[in-house]
């Protein structure tokens, strides 16, 4: 049996060192990973490469999260991309307002990786 | 400057308000005396000069009313050029119907007096000079009037003087020394007392001003500390995410494989790491409660319904020490409170009693619905106790009693818990018995009118 394509992650986040973490675990569970370090490099590499779920973080240059997150999810093409927002925002007003702007799923930072697993799981089995 | 023009503009429109009051006040004047020569004329001859005067004060008064309703831009001392310029023509008037009451022995003469009591109050700093204007004015045109009157250049009103020329120049001279000087007396009276009085509006509006000052000043600390608190948030969030992670990455074999003390080791670290997280979401929120700015939403919810989420949370843990947990509520008391913070409140509470409870014990969990003064909760354990002495410390920031056991705590829990049912109104306060146990109690108010 020929290899079963990998699913494509692109994974948002501006701190290289946390982006090296969440890489190392993604691969490690057999996806492959497409990094961004920006807001407009994420918006960019979500069209070019169609990852099949991003991870979004919040806090970064050029273009926050947030407003990543809408502009993918009210775009017909891209709408349908699992987005799971990671960040060190933990006010119930940021969690709110990742959901108002369409996040499928909004986690915390500092995260337990089985929790991200289990997440990306459940949204990709959809 | 622009506190100064507003201050100016102030000043101007309340010399205004004067003014027109002034004006309204000659107008009934006028109404008086139309009434008095009238009824004069019923009972004697009609005084045409009492008329005179009436019709003076009428057309003077008419100029002022027109002057004000023309609506012109006045400058601060325009406008008091204006009032003053108008209060000389009354003292003018004054002088006018001291002549027709007898002159020398007209009793109207203190009505200058009122003059410069008026002159002198409500013009802030600048009444100063004004009383020293009217007085003069007063001096000038009473003496005026006697002198004429004596040397015959209008025709004397009044009784008929049977005293000599001689004698009645002195009583003159006299009356003007008399006159005049208490005139200045008063006047100088007025003006220290007025000074007076603005010394205080004036201290005090410069204590105002400081004091705002010193308000807008503290509102930027605030908000200063409150962009640090949730930048030092993020800034410390961050590189905890990162050893977490990195930690896990390791203890889960991804970059290799690992001796199981290794795997121990790693494990410490990873609690260790739990610990610190909590310590400083605690530290942030306690920083938050503190400083009143911890979001609360509130919403009608059942209380009853939070604890019974709170117990079950914790149920695992109680039997892990075979402790009896036992409720005592209703199925639905509603109040209006943060339902999140308040299921904090009740797990940090239930953790407390199964943490500090010994193997067998009892923890009871209990709400009483109290109608108008609101809701009254508890949570009691049969632990280890707290000691009178530490019992009203308990409550304070890194407070833990016991140094044995081991805590992931900060010491904060109690604190946090208090904030939030202070900040939702309420009161908490705790008994206990040393080997006995304790019982942490708080209320809440409904909340339905109260705020």
């Amino acid at each position: 049996m020929s290899d079963k394509k990998k699913l494509l992650m692109l994974l948002v986040e501006d701190e290289e060192d946390m982006l090296k973490a969440i890489r190392l675990r993604l691969e490690a569970n057999g996806y492959e990973v497409i990094p961004a370090c920006d807001g407009q490099e994420a918006l960019m590499k979500a069209r070019t490469e169609k990852p099949d779920l991003i991870i979004l973080d919040i806090m970064l240059p050029k273009m926050d999260g947030f407003k990543v997150c809408r502009m993918l999810k009210f775009d017909e093409k891209y709408q349908n991309i699992p987005i799971v927002v990671v960040s060190a925002k933990t006010q119930k007003a940021d969690i709110e307002r990742g959901k108002e702007m369409g996040a499928d799923a909004y986690i915390t930072k500092p995260f337990k990786s089985e929790e991200l697993l289990k997440t990306i799981n459940e949204l990709l089995a959809k | 400057m622009a506190d100064q023009d507003f201050d100016q503009q102030a000043l101007i429109a309340d010399i205004k308000e004067k003014f027109y009051w002034a004006i309204m006040v000659r107008y009934a004047l006028v109404v008086l005396g139309l009434v008095l020569v009238v009824f004069g004329s019923f009972l004697g001859s009609l005084q045409n000069i009492n008329l005179l005067l009436v019709l003076f004060v009428l057309v003077y008064n008419f100029v002022a009313h027109l002057i004000y309703v023309a609506k012109v831009k006045f400058s601060l001392w325009g406008i008091i050029v204006l009032r003053s310029v108008f209060q000389i023509l009354d003292v003018l008037a004054i002088t006018f119907l001291i002549y027709i009451t007898g002159w020398l022995e007209s009793p109207y003469w203190f009505l200058y007096l009122v003059m410069i009591i008026i002159s002198g109050f409500g013009m802030y700093s600048y009444s100063s000079i004004s009383v020293f204007v009217i007085a003069f004015f007063s001096a000038v045109f009473y003496m005026g009037l006697l002198g004429c009157a004596y040397l015959r250049i209008i025709p004397m009103y009044g009784p008929n003087f049977t005293l000599t020329s001689q004698q009645l120049l002195i009583s003159i001279y006299n009356k003007a020394i008399f006159t005049t000087v208490s005139f200045f007396l008063f006047a100088t009276t007025i003006y220290y007392f007025s000074k007076l009085l603005n010394q205080n509006r004036e201290q005090l509006a410069e204590k105002n001003k400081n004091l705002l000052a010193a308000l807008e000043e503290l509102k930027d600390t605030d908000r200063l500390k409150d962009e640090f608190v949730s930048n030092a948030s993020h800034e410390l969030r961050t590189p905890l995410s990162v050893i977490r992670e990195n930690i896990a990455l390791i203890k889960d074999g991804l970059l290799g494989q690992t001796t199981s003390e290794q795997r121990d080791l790693l494990q410490t670290t990873q609690s260790n790491i739990d610990r610190l997280a909590n310590i400083l979401n605690s530290l942030l929120d306690i920083s938050k409660i503190e400083s009143r700015s911890l979001e609360l939403r509130r919403q009608p919810v059942n209380i009853s319904e939070i604890a019974h989420r709170a117990v079950e949370f914790l149920l695992p843990k109680a039997y892990s020490k075979n402790l009896e947990v036992e409720t005592h509520f209703g199925e639905k008391i509603m109040i209006l409170a943060d339902a999140d913070q308040i299921l904090r409140v009740f797990i940090n509470l239930l953790t407390n009693a199964i943490k500090y409870s010994n193997e067998n014990g009892h923890i009871m969990v209990g709400i009483e619905d109290l109608g108008e003064k609101g809701v009254e909760c508890f949570v009691s354990d049969t632990g280890i106790g707290i000691s009178q002495n530490d019992l009203p410390k308990i409550f304070e920031r890194f407070v833990r009693f016991d140094k044995q056991k081991e805590n992931k705590g900060a010491g904060l829990g109690l604190s946090i818990s208090r904030g939030i049912i202070e900040m939702h109104g309420g009161k908490m306060w705790a008994v206990s018995k040393l080997g006995e146990g304790s019982r942490f109690i708080f209320r809440l108010p409904k909340g339905a009118e109260n705020e």
